[in-house]
């Protein structure tokens, strides 16, 4: 069971990182979308003045 | 929340199977008796790979269709898709070499699989070099042609593993016949579970990538009307 801890450390490293950056991106693409519906919402009443 | 319903479940799912995953490689498993537990990258190494074709498949119908279609939205998937499949394309040259080493005794040679895999990363990095700029509809029709070129490397890549006798070895899944060559079914069982994991993320961030790219391009138009309203 040589470097048994090594792989599973490096397989456990790998996913925990897939699960941050997944929630991150899905946090920030949410955010993005909230703000451009903001903008676009801003624009549409200051071009109808 | 930050995701809909929908996209909550396929998170959940996504969760699910790679804690799974994790679990099945190192708690249930077997060892292989002559490899060890080096071995246990297979399950990383293999699923990365065929995620990867899956992914640059994607490049390639997603070309067509804008080529077609001249849609932005195409065009948004086939780059999504080109990001993706270059970071599973990066995932199987790393892991290639660690299970390389104790097993050839060398990190790399210089065999028609390896060299085809190099390739193939070379050609997806040009076309997101190629798409720097993403706004340049002439830049994203010539890498929508490479994105449609370079998927004739995938079909070269399994070709290689059948037909050539190279340091790679012969595939393991499925074999000519249509058998596989994985005896235990534990092994075969665990591989599924971890292949799906890795389908499931490869959609998550598809889904994820499509948008950020619409929403820069409704960005875009926003920029484009405040222009408009600035110099009324």
């Amino acid at each position: 069971m040589k470097n048994f801890w090594y792989l599973f450390a490096a397989y456990s490293t790998v996913w925990i990182a897939l699960w941050v950056y997944t929630i991150r991106l899905s946090r920030k693409n949410k955010e993005l979308q909230e703000e451009l519906h903001d903008l676009q919402a801003r624009v549409e009443r200051v071009s109808t003045k | 929340m930050f995701l809909d319903r929908n996209h909550m479940f396929h998170a959940i799912a996504m969760y699910i199977s790679m804690t799974t995953a994790i679990f099945l490689i190192f708690a249930y498993a077997p060892t292989d008796k002559m490899q060890g537990i080096v071995q246990k990258i297979f399950y990383f190494h293999v699923s990365s790979a065929i995620t990867m074709f899956f992914a640059f498949f994607v490049v390639f119908v997603a070309s067509i269709m804008y080529l077609w279609k001249s849609s932005d939205w195409w065009d948004a998937v086939a780059l999504s898709a080109a990001e993706i499949g270059v970071v599973f394309c990066t995932l199987v040259l790393i892991t290639g070499p660690i299970w390389g080493r104790p097993i050839w005794g060398t990190w790399w040679s210089w065999d028609p699989t390896l060299t085809l895999t190099l390739v193939l990363w070379l050609i997806y990095v040009a076309y997101l070099m190629l798409r720097i700029d993403a706004h340049d509809p002439k830049r994203a029709r010539f890498a929508a042609i490479l994105g449609v070129v370079g998927f004739v490397d995938v079909p070269l890549i399994r070709w290689s593993v059948e037909k050539w006798r190279t340091l790679h070895p012969k595939p393991v899944l499925i074999q000519e016949g249509g058998t596989t060559g994985i005896e235990s079914s534990a092994m075969l069982l665990t591989f599924v579970v971890c292949l799906g994991a890795f389908l499931l993320l490869f959609f998550y961030l598809l889904w994820e990538r499509t948008s950020i790219a619409q929403s820069r391009h409704s960005l875009e138009v926003l920029r484009q009307e405040i222009d408009d309203l600035l110099t009324r």
